[in-house]
């Protein structure tokens, strides 16, 4: 039964292969490095996926705070001030939070946005290249 | 001579014949339970992976979250377990390779149990992904009750007698 279940899942390997990368959690396409995404300018919109405390005690200056708790009420403003063309850069706090690729993956799903990007090494990788 | 009375002996056979039909009935009842268990939790566990094998990638994404797994097992297993869990679970509902496939449930329940015991210890706030997006907002004591209630009634099944016989 074990070696059963192998067929359908090579099946589904292979069917899935362009959707799921076996080297990293994000797609490389979905990645962006601080220096890209400071080269953007003015057309990206930096999103702040940490929890409200942590983008209150400091944050990229222009970041709108959008995290999985206060989803439903923190999207809303956002989708405000979003206008279509505009990149978004989400990010968490490092390298291994979860925060922004899910915040970058409800936004492609759920709010049915395009150029959604996740800031590589997150807030710290920011700090390092800004202070 | 110790002589057992003939005019008791009708009466005997009758109390044994009434006894053994109540525990044929009592069998009966048993084997329904059995079975009806054996449904339910089928049942479950194919919705389980049938909803997560719809989308491996978001299965991944929650194996990844424990932090326990290298990125490419998580892929792997996103891909095999939504799959194991259904043939299991196939297994329970048409009888075949019974024992085997209560095993393989009752591990992997096991396995998850511990997993989100282990994050909710090491203060990961996540979703355990057993059952795809409709667990994604239950709370860690309704996941727990969740598998622990699962788990007994696979124990329940893999130590009644009646695995071993046909229903």
């Amino acid at each position: 039964m074990a070696a059963l279940a192998l067929l359908p899942a090579a099946g589904e390997a292979i069917y899935f292969r362009d959707k799921i990368s076996w080297r990293s959690a994000i797609a490389p396409s979905e990645m962006i490095t601080v220096e890209q995404a400071r080269g953007w300018g003015d057309t990206a919109i930096w999103v702040d996926a940490r929890p409200d405390d942590e983008f209150a005690s400091d944050h990229v200056p222009g970041a709108i705070s959008l995290n999985e708790d206060r989803w439903n009420e923190l999207l809303p403003p956002f989708l405000a001030v979003w206008v279509p063309g505009k990149k978004i850069v989400v990010y968490c706090s490092s390298l291994s939070c979860n925060a922004s690729r899910e915040v970058a993956r409800r936004l492609r799903k759920e709010a049915q946005l395009s150029d959604v990007f996740v800031l590589e090494g997150g807030w710290e990788a920011w700090l390092k290249k800004n202070r | 001579m110790n002589q057992t009375p003939n005019v008791q002996l009708p009466t005997s056979n009758a109390e044994l014949s009434a006894g053994a039909s109540t525990s044929n009935t009592k069998r009966r009842v048993l084997s329904i339970f059995w079975r009806i268990l054996d449904f339910v939790l089928a049942g479950t566990f194919i919705y389980a992976g049938v909803v997560k094998a719809i989308d491996p990638v978001q299965f991944a994404s929650d194996i990844d979250n424990f932090k326990i797994l290298p990125w490419p097992v998580s892929v792997a297993l996103a891909f095999y377990l939504p799959w194991l869990e259904i043939l299991c679970a196939l297994g329970l509902l048409f009888r075949v390779l019974y024992r085997g496939a209560l095993s393989i449930l009752t591990a992997s329940i096991v396995i998850f149990t511990l997993a989100i015991t282990a994050a909710k210890v090491r203060g990961l706030d996540i979703t355990c992904g057993c059952f795809g997006h409709a667990s994604q907002h239950w709370s860690f004591p309704s996941h727990l009750a969740t598998n622990l209630a699962i788990l007994a009634a696979l124990l329940v099944l893999g130590f009644s007698n009646r695995s071993r016989k046909p229903f």
